[in-house]
């Protein structure tokens, strides 16, 4: 196919998620705990419910990311 | 949105609960335990986990959360006798892209596991029936996946149809350039028909059955396999719940599929008779979401719906990752997707095809039923 563009670097990128994201997994735990919560109980689930907890993953993900970009 | 809401309460066979809508997404290749004809060499298998459960029928519910009770909208293919064409969830145009896309590919024959599967079950179902057939059609085949698993004394001549003329050309039987919605051959030409894994793209699959109908020969076999049912509800469920954590609304996701009550109901007023339906659950095991969507990509089975969301948001894919493998991850790390492969089999109506008894032709009554279970005492070894 053709080379290097926006499409294959974005690709790129996709590729690299699932080495990322596995350094994060206490915080995606914390996260998929919090939102798969509301399936049980009472709670509706609703934006920003579990905002805390993903700003966690998120920070984590960012810092993985970049770690491994260096 | 007045005549989705019409459809859906006419029974439409496509409705589903807003829960139940996606994106297409995909990717990975897991590897099927149980065969090992999987190309050995280059599959991205090594650090993979994976496997098979193939189970027999349905699970009992198996939703995932409580916004299944919500109203019913989005995309209803309607089922009724609304005459064809007036159906239009899908975008076949994007499909054939997405086909030609995925038959490009290097690595393509790492995405095959699963056609290869069902494939070579349809091909089961076609060598129970103790018959030779003279001609044979394979609707939506791309690379022939169930030929290759049939020989040349049950189907002596196969034609083949596809919608994507690039994953036709490898095949070394008569190929024809098709939609599957409108099928290029004379009435009555075809001693069976097969399909697997692409009637769940056409938009009027009442249509589409009636046409398979038309060209099949009296005494003509339909033999085919669709994904439907709850067919990959973990990815449908997570990309939802996070969509509504992160952005406060979901989309469809998941295309809509037909669900498993529905088909015999089609197959019937298309013409068919002596229906067979059964439902196999196939799942696979990949090591995260991405690898998923990655490999439904790999396979051409994107979405195609019209009203799917172009657009995933990267919070909600770093979500969506995180809740995936937290409600449906199994205990070594990997997740599960699911595929409800529904097979169907129907037969052209012939006069030598056994009937129903006449009216009063009984010797029996019902009412002896009981006296016949009950073994007697000498039938006994």
């Amino acid at each position: 196919m053709s080379g290097p563009n926006v499409w294959s670097r974005s690709r790129e990128k996709l590729r690299q998620f699932p080495e990322v994201f596995a350094q994060c997994a206490g915080e995606a735990a914390a996260y998929g705990k919090c939102v798969t919560a509301t399936t049980k109980g009472r709670q509706e689930l609703h934006k920003d419910l579990c905002v805390k907890e993903f700003e966690a993953l998120k920070t984590c993900f960012t810092n993985a990311a970049k770690k491994r970009a260096k | 949105r007045l005549k989705t809401h019409r459809l859906s309460q006419l029974g439409c066979h496509t409705c589903f609960p807003r829960m139940q809508q996606c994106r297409d997404v995909s990717v990975s290749p897991p590897l099927f335990n149980k065969k090992s004809e999987l190309p050995s060499g280059e599959t991205a298998m090594n650090s993979r986990l994976s496997g098979t459960v193939l189970q027999r029928l349905t699970r009992s519910g198996s939703a995932c959360c409580r916004h299944q009770a919500g109203p019913r909208f989005g995309p209803c293919r309607g089922l009724t006798e609304s005459g064809r064409g007036t159906m239009n969830v899908f975008n076949r145009d994007m499909k054939k892209r997405q086909k030609n896309w995925s038959a490009s590919l290097q690595d393509r024959d790492q995405y095959d596991y699963l056609r290869d599967e069902v494939g070579s079950r349809v091909a089961d179902r076609v060598y129970d029936i103790a018959r030779t057939f003279p001609l044979a059609l394979d609707v939506g085949g791309g690379k022939s996946h169930i030929a290759e698993h049939l020989s040349k004394d049950v189907v002596e001549r196969l034609f083949l149809t596809d919608i994507s003329e690039k994953t036709l050309t490898e095949i070394p039987t008569s190929c024809v350039l098709a939609d599957e919605e409108f099928l290029p051959f004379k009435e009555n030409t075809f001693d069976l028909v097969m399909s697997s894994l692409s009637l769940h793209w056409i938009n009027d699959l009442p249509g589409a059955l009636r046409q398979i109908h038309q060209v099949l020969k009296p005494d003509g076999v339909f033999i085919g396999a669709m994904a439907g049912g709850e067919t990959l509800y973990e990815l449908r469920c997570s990309l939802q719940m996070a969509e509504t954590e992160r952005e406060g609304g979901f989309s469809p996701h998941v295309s809509p599929y037909t669900a498993v009550t529905d088909l015999g109901n089609l197959l019937g007023q298309a013409g068919f008779n002596m229906l067979t339906v059964d439902v196999d659950e196939v799942q696979v095991h990949y090591p995260g979401i991405m690898e998923v969507m990655m490999d439904l990509q790999g396979m051409g089975e994107s979405n195609c719906a019209w009203n799917r969301r172009s657009l995933l948001h990267r919070d909600t894919l770093l979500a969506a990752a995180a809740i995936y493998k937290e409600m449906y991850g199994n205990e070594d790390g990997s997740v599960p997707a699911t595929f409800d492969i529904l097979y169907m089999i129907g037969w052209k109506p012939h006069e030598s095809q056994a009937k129903p008894a006449q009216r009063g032709s009984a010797t029996m009554s019902f009412g002896d039923l009981s006296k016949i279970s009950q073994p007697t005492s000498t039938d006994r070894p």
